[in-house]
């Protein structure tokens, strides 16, 4: 288990979801165990001793993501709603507690809120999170949190009524110099197509989950990806990391003839669907941060839909590429994408993208790597514009 | 009070006598209902003979029952198994407890014997005992078309006449109240049937709460590849199963000397959906409708069911065990332990029975005749009987289902810390070692499964209480039926708490188990599991199990359980200190 513990603590300093100096992962087999921030520790070990779970993370990301966010809700708000899909399915909302609210020696707040919720935040804290069957499990809801914590800022500073303050931006400015560096078109490498036989499949699925996650297109547990070969499908399993997926491929024969992917990605149904447009090799989904914080951008003025994830039949564009609505799994994405992909891509309305290749891999990820480029552009110089507009 | 009626029904068939009283608002809001409710209702009268008069046979729905909560019209039934002698429990879906809740009851407690045969007939206005010597010896189907005009009904068939020890009662609907020959407990007491027709209404205490906690779970069940994905249980039940377990190399076959089953295709999902084209036939207001019929309504086999009348027995002919599982059904036994106990059998004699002679075998069985007299007895008393207790593929005398516990560790484990004995069901450890839901877990690997194991039972117990389904559990979590219940009751109930009340009914049953004599060596596993290989192939090896290690957690195990290196409670006073 303390390897467990370790792996899922570097994990978060990789992938850039939790500062390497105020993070912390617990774990309780018959002992506890614990490995990160010994300061830390105090409130982890409180906290962990009096849940039923098997995991905790205290961390705290590294851009102060949480205290902008914070900065900008009412005092007085018990929870944050996130606006993404997938934490809004898995999480509902996330509660917070301030600081006046705790202390190490009287921490029943959050305890009663872990008790509740998988993920809450904690001012001064960061995000505390929790799993009650493995150590993984709690950094799942901790990168939730994190993801939909992100997403919902950034829309606020793009959309909100209150525009971005000189304060912010400045408190921002790490990841402002990020988003002025393009991610890099890193796809030339990846096994060129056709796909046909099982080992090369396997080895070009493994490859390009592998790039996703480097190039921080997305975070490991949000994707799937698929190949479609001899009237079958070769996918990633429900809840497998893109970066981890050696073994977690499930063989699905279009005819239904055998069950045993019953194991498959929650969005098998949706791959399908767009496999049986024709000529299509390759779909590669993943949620890349910008891509949903601009699809969630809604420009409409009179419209009458309040659950847009659920109920919104429009087509939308980011630039070109079309946007759509659907809820996860059987929930109606797996209706609403395959009708407008012809392009090669197309985004769900604050869940993610979905891309296709008719031969490997390397056409899709290019076209999400530069959808995303574009859309952390097109974010930077309007939330730069906002920025400007306000001081004038 | 709010989600409960607060009242229980006794029936006394010994007097006739037939009273409500008040059920403690203490009681309720700390046990909530079904399993729990019914395992506290055991405290005074666990000791007893499951066969005493006394022994009361407890009908319990939950809070949720009556809403519109998903996967919530359930009861539990609960006594004293007279298959493993534990206390016992089981979950069923149906109309039935929907009715019952609405006849104003969330328990019906009944005690005694009556001299000749009847049936209990419950409506919002009363109850009342009737004569059943007509309807003695009938088959389940008959009894129900019998007795349908009046409500829905829970009846036995022959085999709970007949004490047959894995008798189930029968719900007019399809659904089994199984496993543990509850059957028999009714059957002992000359009780044929209930039938209940209630017409009241469940009221909720914040309706938009409600409304939002139940869209909540909705979209997770949508979200859920193996409850609404494209070859998940909504589209074949559980049979979807039998390709999966065939991959991972764990489907038991011929008493689990094998984990293989060459001709299993025979009867997996896809082979039963082309053979029948089913239709969906769930309980009562479920929304995935995991159970299946055929055209002319036969109900079609569970993925336990396919297994061990197929593999376990080395049978290979779909229409066989479509028969066997429709002839149990009728006859009112459970088809795990049915089948199970023919395989030991079978491997006793050194030869499983023939596909063409299951149908009369099982037919002795339930009317005690011939061989059937000792296959009513279950695996282990057979077994042990015929000199040979080590072919008793069991635990605590329950026969084991179709996960083979050398393909998955937490399964290994939790079929020995169950307290109903070899049951999948109380930890359900598939879900994440196979199904990877919520998540994945190494299934060849003991580390950290002690906890997981602890935890996953404390919430099925509440799970088991409120009443809802395990399945609903592959996509939405206790989070969502807190909210539900919160609503529901205008209590509030968070998902820590009701793990504290799992807790508190999984040690409550441990705690009867050890007064009536089990002990640590009776949470282990046959030695077939530490000693022989599975059918390694495909890449995978089926190795035994590592005994000291299995050991080795199961003593994590009792520490985190906050027992004793026997497994037994540090503290003899703990019942006194429960609600
Ligand atoms: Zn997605």
């Amino acid at each position: 288990m303390i390897r467990q513990v370790r792996k899922y603590l570097q994990k978060m300093a990789t992938d850039g979801s939790a500062s390497v100096d105020h993070s912390l992962i617990l774990a309780k087999d018959d002992c506890l165990l614990w490995q990160g921030s010994a300061e830390l520790l105090p409130l982890g070990q409180t906290l962990i001793e009096r849940l039923n779970i098997i995991s905790l993370v205290v961390a705290e990301p590294p851009l102060p993501i949480c205290d902008v966010l914070l900065g900008r809700t009412s005092a007085d708000a018990a929870e944050i709603i996130p606006q993404d899909t997938e934490t809004r399915t898995f999480l509902h909302d996330i509660p917070v507690v301030r600081k006046d609210e705790f202390s190490v020696d009287n921490a029943q707040s959050i305890v009663d809120l872990l008790g509740q919720r998988k993920g809450i935040l904690v001012e001064g804290v960061g995000i505390v999170a929790t799993g009650s069957v493995t150590v993984e499990q709690a950094y799942i809801n901790y990168s939730s949190v994190y993801h939909a914590l992100f997403v919902k800022l950034m829309l606020q500073l793009l959309a909100d009524d209150q525009p971005p303050s000189a304060q912010e931006m400045n408190l921002l400015q790490p990841l402002w110099a990020q988003l002025g560096t393009d991610i890099p078109l890193h796809c030339d490498d990846l096994l060129a197509g056709p796909l046909l036989e099982k080992a090369d499949i396997l080895k070009a699925i493994d490859q390009v989950g592998k790039r996703t996650v480097a190039l921080k297109l997305v975070d490991s547990f949000f994707g799937n990806i698929s190949c479609f070969v001899d009237d079958s499908l070769y996918i990633s399993q429900t809840g497998a990391s893109l970066d981890e997926l050696p073994g977690c491929i499930d063989f699905v024969p279009n005819d239904n003839s055998s069950t045993a992917g019953i194991t498959a990605s929650s969005e098998l149904i949706a791959h399908r669907a767009i496999f049986a447009k024709g000529n299509l090799r390759t779909i590669l989904h993943g949620h890349p941060k910008f891509s949903v914080v601009l699809s969630l951008f809604c420009r409409e003025t009179d419209c009458k839909i309040t659950d847009c994830w659920k109920n919104c039949d429009k087509v939308r564009y980011l630039n070109d590429v079309p946007v759509v609505a659907g809820e996860v799994g059987a929930g109606g994405l797996a209706r609403k994408v395959p009708p407008v992909i012809d392009c090669g891509i197309a985004v769900v309305y604050g869940h993610g993208v979905f891309a296709t290749g008719d031969e490997d891999f390397r056409q899709p990820l290019s076209a999400m790597i530069d959808l995303e480029n574009r859309c952390r552009n097109e974010f930077l110089q309007a939330v730069q514009a906002r920025c400007t507009n306000e001081t004038k | 009070m709010m989600g409960w009626t607060g009242q229980l029904l006794n029936v006394d068939l010994t007097t006739g006598r037939i009273w409500k009283e008040p059920i403690g608002e203490d009681l309720l809001q700390n046990y909530l209902g079904g399993r729990g409710l019914g395992v506290r209702l055991m405290r005074d009268y666990y000791r007893l003979d499951p066969f005493a008069p006394e022994i009361p046979l407890l009908f319990s729905v939950g809070p949720l029952c009556g809403t519109a909560a998903p996967t919530a019209a359930r009861l539990g039934v609960v006594s004293r198994s007279p298959l493993t002698g534990t206390i016992y429990d089981c979950s069923a879906g149906g109309r039935f407890a929907w009715r019952l809740k609405a006849a104003g009851i969330d328990v019906l407690r009944i005690v005694g014997r009556s001299n000749s045969p009847v049936f209990l007939q419950i409506d919002s206005s009363g109850a009342k005992l009737h004569p059943a010597d007509k309807l003695w010896g009938q088959r389940v189907g008959e009894t129900v078309a019998a007795l349908s005009e009046h409500g829905s009904v829970a009846a036995i068939g022959p085999a709970g006449e007949n004490k047959v020890l894995y008798a189930n009662i029968m719900m007019g609907e399809g659904n089994s109240v199984g496993r543990g020959g509850l059957g028999a407990v009714m059957g002992g007491k000359m009780l044929k049937a209930i039938v209940v027709d209630g017409d009241g209404k469940v009221d909720i205490a914040d309706a938009d709460r409600f409304a939002h906690a139940r869209q909540d779970v909705i979209r997770l069940f949508k979200a859920s590849p193996v409850i609404y994905g494209d070859l998940g249980i909504a589209q074949y039940g559980t049979p979807a199963l039998v390709d999966l377990m065939g991959q991972r190399r764990m489907a038991p076959t011929e008493n689990f000397r094998k984990t293989h089953f060459a001709d299993a295709g025979n009867y997996s999902g896809p082979a039963i959906r082309k053979e029948f084209t089913p239709k969906n036939h769930g309980c009562y207001g479920c929304p995935i409708q995991c159970k299946k019929s055929a055209q002319d309504g036969t109900p079609l086999p569970e993925y336990e069911t396919v297994n061990h009348f197929g593999a376990l027995n080395n049978i290979k002919d779909l229409r066989s065990i479509v028969n066997s599982n429709n002839l149990c059904n009728q006859l009112g036994m459970d088809t795990i332990s049915a089948a199970a106990t023919l395989s030991a059998w079978g491997e006793v004699r050194g030869e499983f029975p023939r596909a063409e002679n299951i149908g009369d075998l099982l037919l002795q069985t339930a009317l005690r005749q011939g061989d059937g007299d000792l296959l009513a007895e279950g695996a282990q008393r057979l077994s042990q009987q015929l000199g040979k207790p080590e072919l008793s593929m069991s635990v605590k005398g329950l026969e084991l289902p179709a996960y083979d516990p050398r393909g998955a560790y937490g399964m290994a484990l939790a079929y020995c810390t169950s307290n109903r004995g070899g049951c999948h069901l109380r930890a359900y450890p598939i879900s994440h070692e196979i199904l990877r839901k919520p998540v994945a877990t190494d299934r060849f690997d003991f580390a950290g499964k002690a906890r997981m194991i602890k935890i996953a039972e404390d919430c099925n117990a509440t799970i088991d209480s409120l009443v809802a389904c395990k399945f609903s559990f592959f996509g939405a979590s206790l989070e969502e039926y807190a909210e539900l219940l919160s609503a529901t009751t205008g209590l509030e109930y968070t998902p820590q708490k009701l793990k504290e009340i799992g807790e508190r009914i999984y040690l409550t049953e441990r705690f009867y188990n050890l007064e009536n004599g089990f002990a640590a060596e009776d949470d282990l596993l046959p030695k077939r599991f530490f000693t022989e290989s599975g059918s390694s192939g495909d890449g995978i090896e089926v190795a035994p199990i590592d005994r000291e290690r299995f050991v080795e957690e199961m003593q994590k195990y009792y520490r985190i359980r906050g027992l004793n290196e026997q497994g037994g409670f540090v503290d003899s006073t703990f019942l006194e200190r429960q609600p």
